[in-house]
């Protein structure tokens, strides 16, 4: 309560002071996590939509636009946008955005990344050499970053530090009842033995300590083959999974293909914000995602 | 003392006498008590429960966070050089192309080719392998250098593709290029030729620029601060490239340009591109020459001024936006050449007025991950205008308004970004006489992978 008449007085305080900080958001979800942060004292723009293939983005002109007048990137980074966000930042002719800069904030940073591949070769796919990057399906992970992400606003912009700094408890005290909520309501799902289609869900896995038994990409970004598929169907006889996850954004041929085969329920996990109509914000988006485990597995 | 303790038993006495108490009422009054006492107590259990369970929630939350946060210390940094090495890659292409004319006689009507602007010779050959080099150079620059090797007449030939340094966020959306780099004068132009869609340059790319036009020079550029894209910039160069042509003191060419571009909701992309260029070519030469009586031919050559326009629109179409799975690519250019001045050959002169116009429209469909399809239309045109038309026949340029055209349709396999190959046919009419073109092509992109632009 205290904080939210803080948080009034202080937006009313400021409706005549300076412009809002223009944040460019790589993923929805730090277009999420920055407003979460900045409140009324940020504008943002998510590059993509949750159902995109963040990897496979095009530097296309309005990107371009945005870039050139952004005070502040937020992007996952650890190589995730390596195929589109170096031009918009080289395009833009904007130095605040550039690399190392203040204004370019890359979440993986903060987080210890997990999957860093002992062996760099493109054989095995298209693997990232900085670790998994998919690091938003981790309430924790994410928790750690909005931390950082406060920081860098209050270094950004020091005339409201104050308020940033409310913003930033309000967050942590709802984040980490909601976290306690999640894995309360996310008991019964611990050892859940799943398919995956992509290693995207790394992070929600060690969190949940689900169980993952087979993945339907053998090689990351490879599409499977009717041979890659045909052997996890006979690898699931030994090991059987209860549930077959795909994100939202990506194809669901292989993971329908499965589940016409075995009959093993598919859940598609909204995997960000508006990966589905019910995932609008960070907290919906965990509420989903553990709602629809819990459906598929009972 | 005493005297206070009489006192106050004399108070309660006579308290007590002036109220009796029933023994009934008394028991009541304890039994409330005890009941609130009772209530009391649990709800200060419960409180303190709760308060204990609020404090380990946070500590096991914090738990987490710390253990997350509880990177590895910093790999040591190795005490060698190598760590700063730029991004490498190379691009490397092999190519089958069969002909059902001679690729020797190839020629594009109403347009003078160059060297290189040839077909590709018949039977196996291998295709231009890149090396890409790129880093930030320090705080200001980025640098790139693209160095391409190709076979010309039984020989490997090194050329300097790409060479320049880059301003990194100059600010205010600024951005300054200074080398050797692909001259905005078209869509295509600033793409390097493996990341086009088809196997072969557009007609109009390969008559005019043969294949490709880049600058010896500086480029400006500035992107407006508008919610709609709009970059506008220009470029000044030496002038040599053709069709440009000889050296020059100062500014040879120059150009001006301007894009814009947006979405239209989520799932369509477009740009739209118009540019101008100018030089003053000295000599530029037209590569048909006939010898007057033996001996080494002469080549017929172009002084005065030549402007190009061009116009290019692109448009993207992908489902939600998310181009892994499907999408639709359309380009279109138009090329407008001017040229006015003198056509020379040995001793004989003219006054020359020069028109070459033509486009492309090419539409690929990206159908699965893997698969791409897509077709094109060359369409070309030229007006020659003498005061001698025997010099225009020196130039073998064709004064007969014939307008070549060309329809092909490719097919590609990529069984991943770093990888492609692809099959290709042409029905071309570049001349009079109609060829039919088969052309299978593999290209890897090996090391780093940069991103790739709109």
């Amino acid at each position: 309560m205290r904080v939210f008449i803080t948080g009034l007085l202080l937006s009313i305080m400021s409706i005549t002071a300076q412009a809002e900080i223009n944040i460019f958001a790589c993923e929805p979800e730090w277009a999420a996590l920055s407003q979460e942060l900045g409140g009324d004292k940020v504008t943002t723009y998510s590059a993509t939509t949750g159902l995109q293939d963040p990897h496979y983005i095009q530097a296309r002109p309005s990107l371009i636009a945005k870039a050139r007048r952004a005070d502040l990137l937020v992007c996952t980074g650890a190589e995730l946008e390596a195929g589109w966000l170096p031009l918009l930042q080289r395009k833009s002719g904007n130095r605040v955005i550039q690399h190392g800069a203040i204004g370019s904030f890359m979440a993986a940073e903060y987080v210890q990344l997990s999957g860093i591949p002992s062996q760099l070769d493109r054989s095995q796919g298209h693997v990232h050499a900085a670790g998994n990057p998919h690091i938003q399906t981790s309430p924790i992970l994410l928790l750690t970053v909005a931390k950082a992400l406060s920081d860098r606003l209050q270094q950004l912009d020091l005339a409201n530090k104050v308020y940033y700094q409310h913003r930033w408890t309000d967050f942590e005290q709802r984040w980490q009842a909601a976290i306690k909520k999640w894995q309360l309501q996310a008991k019964p799902l611990k050892g859940l033995p799943i398919v995956i289609q992509h290693n995207s869900w790394d992070y929600l896995i060690a969190w949940l300590e689900l169980n993952k038994v087979a993945i339907l990409e053998t090689k990351p970004g490879v599409p499977p083959s009717v041979a890659d598929l045909n052997n996890i169907v006979e690898q699931l006889k030994v090991t059987p999974a209860k549930v077959i996850i795909h994100a939202a954004y990506q194809s669901p041929r292989a993971s329908d293909w499965l589940n016409e085969k075995t009959g093993i329920p598919k859940v598609v996990l909204p995997f960000t914000i508006g990966g589905n109509s019910s995932a609008t914000d960070l907290f919906s988006l965990f509420d989903n995602t553990i709602q629809q485990l819990l459906d598929a597995s009972k | 003392m005493k005297s206070k303790t009489l006192l106050a038993s004399m108070i309660s006495a006579a308290l007590f006498s002036a109220m009796p108490l029933h023994a009934d009422d008394l028991d009541e009054l304890k039994a409330e008590i005890m009941q609130m006492r009772q209530d009391y107590e649990q709800r200060i259990a419960d409180l303190e429960q709760r308060l204990q369970q609020t404090e380990t929630n946070t500590q096991e939350v914090q738990q987490q966070v710390a253990q997350v946060q509880a990177a590895p210390a910093p790999a040591p940094v190795s005490q060698n050089n190598n760590r700063f090495n730029p991004a490498i890659s190379a691009v490397l292409n092999g190519q089958f192309s069969d002909y059902s004319n001679d690729p020797d006689d190839y020629e594009i009507s109403g347009f003078s080719l160059g060297d290189e602007a040839g077909l590709a010779r018949e039977g196996f050959s291998l295709g231009e392998s890149e090396i890409i080099l790129s880093a930030n150079v320090d705080q200001l620059f980025y640098g790139q250098a693209t160095i391409a090797l190709h076979d010309h007449d039984g020989e490997t030939e090194i050329e300097m593709e790409e060479a320049f340094i880059e301003t990194l966020g100059l600010s205010n959306g600024m951005t300054v290029r200074a080398g050797r780099f692909f001259s905005p004068i078209g869509y295509l132009n600033e793409k390097h030729i493996h990341a086009w869609n088809f196997a072969d340059a557009p007609l109009v790319y390969r008559g005019l620029f043969g294949n490709q036009l880049s600058t010896d020079g500086l480029k400006l550029s500035y992107v407006l601060p508008t919610e709609q894209y709009i970059e506008v910039g220009g470029t000044v160069g030496n002038g040599d490239q053709h069709p440009g042509s000889g050296d020059h003191n100062g500014v040879g060419d120059w150009l001006v340009f301007a894009k814009t571009g947006g979405d239209i909701g989520n799932n369509h992309n477009w740009q739209l591109g118009l540019s101008h260029w100018q030089a003053s070519p000295d000599d530029r030469e037209y590569s048909g020459g006939h010898s007057h009586g033996g001996g080494d031919a002469e080549s017929v050559a172009f002084n005065g001024d030549t402007d190009i326009t061009n116009l290019s629109f692109i448009y993207k179409w992908a489902p939600q936006g998310n181009f892994k799975e499907q999408n639709f690519t359309l380009v279109s250019e138009y090329f407008y050449l001017n040229d006015d001045g003198k056509l020379s050959h040995e001793d004989e002169l003219a006054s020359y007025d020069g028109k070459q116009y033509g486009g492309f429209v090419e539409g690929i469909y990206q159908f699965a991950p893997q698969w791409k399809t897509g077709v094109r239309y060359d369409w070309l045109g030229s007006k020659h205008r003498a005061s001698d038309d025997e010099l225009l026949e020196d130039a073998d340029l064709d004064a007969t308004g014939y307008h070549p055209q060309r329809y092909s349709l490719v097919l590609d396999w990529l069984p991943s970004e770093f990888s492609r190959v692809r099959a290709q046919v042409n029905h071309d009419k570049s001349s009079r006489d109609d060829d039919t073109q088969f052309l299978l092509q593999y290209t890897v992109s090996i090391g780093a992978h940069g991103a790739h632009s709109f």
